[in-house]
């Protein structure tokens, strides 16, 4: 019996399936060559994929680094197949009773690994889940909820996509299976366009039922606006540098007050580094979800290490450029719509009048939409500008609304109702359509949110949102006109395409959709700790379970609700409601005892 | 033999005036092994008490780390905690005497021992005050004519009298840094140590004022040497002062800033034959190594409840921070209030023994006494009434508690 068959013979005994499927399957994938110490070693595309000299000591420093982290009672799921020297040393480092799932997306690369190494001693503890992404992710997620992800990086780049969905299922899949609340704390900007996004994010959380405490800088924005009126610049920038690093420390004196699982930032927070490392000295997990374009606004350069996690509205470059920075965690999420605001209205005769229209743009006036939106004018239809930042509009003037004012959410809802073919044109400061116009604006959702109807220049990220069963799209300046023609006279075509824009809103775009996916990530990141409590692991029901070994918490842990969450403060709480009397157990005195210092905050700030 | 565990968590200056409480404790019982539990940067300098077995660090860091552990449930941190405890291996205690009102203080005596005498005798829970505690309380609050030290406040919170002979460390086996060790036994120096740190910025002596302190130091005694002590806080403080006196004054002073652990720093305090300082902390470790100590006490420090445990030693009290008879505005009336003057010269004259009994504007001279109640300060003037009190108090306060074991606190002391 050659090698291959006896490996063959230990995943029979353990997972006929995949030995069966393995039977069928050639290997080939791997380039295979000895390594100095005379060991296999794999090569793929002249990219090596373990050590030419040592893969054995290689595969043990990568255990011995991966495993840091990990907590008892983790499922450690493994992407990266490669020669399984990894996976070998670290089945080798771990408890007999931990659990190790290797992630295969290629079974000829298996085949490889079996023709060359053994997996006696150690393969039969491993649990081999292949197939389909989703059908991966579910097998993974039926066996546990705790998951840890190790990634065996040289392996993992040779299916790169093949891993990226599966994660992305995995993802997903937890999502469904989220019964924790957590506290989050979400600061918000000083003002700007990521001001009403917070506020749709609160809302989100809220609504997928966690306690969210909203850290609104806004109401300091009469405040940081006045500044405007120092003249001289060095001393307005310094002072407002001041004002915001003010702000950062207030942030911080909230977290120290009501300690978050997570704190959230949306752009343009005013939080500074130091806050940031001090968050992190006391182990407050931040994301920063980064709804601007990444090229035109470069400050996330100088913010990249403080966040644990970024979230951006871009993919490809902008996650590579993202990485290349240092951001340790960087994933892709689009915005949304908020169905609460943007929705259906209906408008009475003065507002419809007032703003109604055939055609309308709302947004402010960036240099392409000043070059490209005269083209609307003259034509057959009503054609009305709406929004601020249009001085000196020249032509546009005429068919500029309530002199430029800034537009409220409201208002804005009410005009995407109120028109037949609303233009979203993204902004650009260039001429024409962005060239490297990748994300898709938030107004994209709203007006699909709204059911009104829109004509959108392309974006190469609008095809995985939105179809051109939903929108009109056009891909150069040119086509602006002729759709709105077309569609101004197809009113029921119109209907249908913007309520099928809507439905797929409802389904997918929603920022508690988002929210589902920022915790997710950040869940599965963090297994022990977002992750557990998103399971539930906090709650009653999971802490009395697991309370075997600590009986004289069980009475404490029954008097709660099986599905609240439970926290040290809240024990200690019930603990010192006893009464002066009261004779406490030992395990009751060390919650106290631990609460006393959970309340200390002298060193916060 | 029943062993017993002294709780003092709280900072340098507080172990240190739980001295006289712990030899109090061995005189009254003497079958008693005691342990003591205190702040873990300290145990160190436990280890030269006298008559105490065993020493446990509380390490708040610890608690502190459990405290913010983000991984696990409850269960888990119970566990951790738990097992952190046990790993200490603490022996039965049949009593434990808990010095400090503090919730970490209480809650740890009583997971130490079923029985607790002091702050949080009635259980965890209970928030009513044992008489003492009640005392010292109102004591921190008003202030008024108290005339109860600290260190016999302890004592009467543990049902003891006060010591009759006062507690002494002896650390002279401790090492020292080879070229301080050749200095500090040189006997033919009249060592004087100066203590340099405060803590707050508010308690801390001018540097031009410490200059013209040992100016006067080295002018007064030509075989003077005076010894820099603090922290590696006051480093810089000690570099400063050094560039402040003139060069024919660098040879008279041994800069030990910031290069002494407790012990060492005891054993440096074995050699001194007074120590001068505001810091109450270094102060208390002095006395009780046998300097002669002048205080110089303002903001906050008040020297009946921690004037220098012992006989023989002096308090400048500055009147404009505490006044003795009267309560203690300057907090109310926007912060302490800093000397403008400092008794330098009258210093000098008491190392001299030439004081002339005039006192610097604001500021009190008082020298301790000790008899069967404890310590008290005079200042020359009438103070026998107010020295009397004392008794009174301590036969209101010495009610005993619902642990407080079978020694009768009143017997012990009239019968002395």
């Amino acid at each position: 019996m050659n090698l291959f068959q006896q490996n063959l013979e230990i995943l029979r005994r353990h997972n006929r399936a995949l030995a069966a499927q393995v039977l069928k399957i050639s290997g080939g994938t791997l380039s295979i060559q000895l390594a100095k110490t005379g060991v296999p070693t794999a090569v793929v595309k002249n990219r090596a994929i373990h050590s030419a000299y040592d893969p054995i000591r290689e595969a043990e420093r990568w255990a011995e680094h991966q495993t840091k982290d990990c907590q008892s009672g983790e499922t450690l799921v493994v992407l990266g197949v490669g020669l399984l020297y990894h996976v070998e040393a670290l089945r080798t480092k771990l408890p007999q009773d931990s659990v190790v799932v290797v992630i295969v997306s290629d079974l000829s690369e298996l085949v490889d690994a079996l023709s060359v190494r053994s997996l006696d001693g150690w393969g039969d503890r491993v649990c081999w889940v292949w197939g389909h992404s989703e059908q991966m992710a579910r097998q993974v997620t039926q066996q546990a909820s705790r998951l840890r992800l190790l990634t065996y990086e040289p392996a993992l780049m040779i299916h790169q996509q093949e891993y990226d969905a599966f994660r992305l299922q995995l993802r997903d899949q937890l999502a469904k299976g989220v019964s924790g609340r957590l506290h989050i704390m979400v600061v918000g900007p000083i003002y700007g366009g990521s001001l009403p996004i917070a506020g749709y994010v609160v809302r989100a959380l809220e609504s997928l039922g966690h306690r969210v405490s909203w850290v609104d800088h806004s109401l300091h924005a009469p405040g940081y606006q006045h500044l405007q009126t120092i003249q001289d610049d060095r001393l307005r920038t310094t002072v407002q540098q001041r004002f915001s690093d003010t702000l950062g420390v207030i942030s911080l004196a909230h977290v120290a007050e009501d300690p978050p699982d997570f704190v959230l930032a949306m752009s343009q927070a005013p939080l500074s580094m130091a806050v940031l490392e001090q968050m992190r000295r006391k182990k407050v997990l931040t994301a920063m979800w980064f709804v601007e374009n990444f090229r035109h606004f470069a400050y996330w350069q100088q913010m990249i290490e403080g966040y644990d996690f970024w979230f951006v509205m871009q993919q490809a470059a902008c996650l590579e450029a993202f990485k290349n920075s240092g951001a340790s965690q960087v994933s892709y999420l689009p915005l949304a719509a908020d169905l609460s605001i943007h929705q259906s209205v209906d408008l009475s005769i003065q507002e419809q009048q007032e703003l109604g229209a055939d055609v309308s743009f709302l947004g402010a006036g960036y240099r392409n939409r000043r070059e490209m939106l005269p083209v609307l004018l003259g034509h057959e239809w009503i054609f009305k500008l709406w929004g601020n930042e249009w001085d000196r509009a020249g032509v546009l003037e005429t068919v500029l609304q309530r002199n430029g004012a800034r537009i409220d959410t409201a208002t804005s809802v009410k005009i995407f109702n109120a028109t037949s073919v609303n233009i979203n044109l993204h902004s650009y400061t260039g001429i024409g359509f962005d060239p490297e116009g990748d994300s898709v604006n938030p107004r994209t959702f709203e007006l699909a949110s709204c059911g009104a109807f829109q004509v959108i220049d392309h974006r190469t990220l609008l095809a995985e949102l939105f179809d051109e069963s939903m929108m009109g799209i056009v891909k150069t300046p040119e086509e602006f006109v002729p759709a709105v023609r077309t569609y101004l006279h197809e009113p029921e075509q119109r209907q249908v395409m913007a309520e099928r824009s809507r439905k797929r809103v409802g389904m997918s775009h929603t920022y508690a959709h988002r929210m589902q996916t920022l915790l997710s990530t950040v869940g599965l990141a963090s297994p022990d700790r977002i992750g557990a409590i998103l399971q539930g692991e906090r709650q009653a029901e999971s802490l009395l379970a697991r309370s075997r070994d600590c009986p004289e918490l069980l009475p404490l842990l029954r008097s709660f609700p099986k599905t609240d969450r439970v926290e040290l403060v809240d024990v200690a709480r019930t603990i010192r409601q006893k009464g002066p009397e009261a004779t406490l157990s030992r395990e009751e005195l060390l919650v106290l005892m631990m609460d006393e210092y959970r309340q200390e905050k002298r060193d916060f700030l | 033999m029943s062993r017993t565990l002294l709780l003092q968590l709280a900072r340098l200056g507080d172990l240190l005036q739980s001295l006289p409480v712990i030899t109090s404790l061995q005189t009254h019982f003497p079958e008693q092994q005691l342990d003591l539990l205190c702040a873990a940067p300290l145990t160190p300098i436990c280890k030269l008490f006298p008559g105490i077995q065993r020493i446990y660090p509380w390490e708040g860091e610890r608690w502190h780390g459990f405290a913010r552990m983000e991984e696990g449930g409850n269960e888990r941190l119970v566990e951790e905690a738990g097992q952190y405890v046990s790993d200490f291996a603490f022996p039965p205690y049949t009593l434990a005497y808990n010095l400090n009102n503090h919730p970490r203080s209480i809650l740890a005596s009583h997971l130490l021992s079923a029985r607790v005498v002091g702050a949080g005798d009635r259980g965890p829970l209970n928030p009513r005050l044992p008489p003492w505690v009640e005392f010292l309380q109102h004591v921190a609050r008003e202030r008024g004519a108290n005339r109860i030290h600290l260190a016999d406040a302890f004592c009467g919170l543990c049902g003891v009298s006060p010591p009759r002979v006062i507690p002494i460390i002896q650390a002279h086996d401790i090492e020292l840094p080879p070229d301080l060790e050749q200095i500090v036994n040189d006997s033919s120096f009249v060592k004087i140590g100066i203590v340099l740190g405060a803590g707050d910025a508010d308690r801390r002596v001018p540097l031009t004022t410490l200059c013209r302190l040992i100016e006067g130091c080295t002018d007064l005694l030509p075989n003077c040497l005076c010894v820099l002590i603090g922290g590696a806080g006051e480093r810089e403080a000690a570099l400063a002062l050094e560039d402040k006196l003139s060069s024919q004054y660098l040879s008279r002073i041994l800069n030990c800033v910031g290069r002494t652990t407790l012990p060492q720093l005891a054993h440096l305090f074995n050699r001194c034959q007074w120590v001068i300082g505001s810091d109450t902390g270094p102060l208390h470790l002095a006395v009780a190594c046998g300097a002669r100590v002048i205080g110089w006490y303002f903001s906050r420090a008040r020297v009946h409840e921690t004037g220098p445990y012992g006989v023989g030693h002096y308090v400048w009290q500055y009147r404009g921070s505490a006044h003795s008879e009267s309560t203690d505005c300057s907090r109310e009336k926007g912060g302490p209030h800093l000397p403008c003057s400092w008794p330098v010269l009258e210093t000098l004259q008491i190392i001299h023994n030439q004081h002339t009994g005039e006192n610097p504007s604001g500021w009190e001279l008082w020298n301790s006494h000790h008899d069967e109640w404890g310590m008290f300060y005079t200042n020359g003037e009438n103070s026998e009434i107010a020295v009397k009190l004392r008794e009174e108090v301590w036969k209101r306060l010495s009610v005993k508690g619902p642990n407080h074991q079978e020694f009768s606190t009143m017997n012990a002391m009239t019968a002395g």
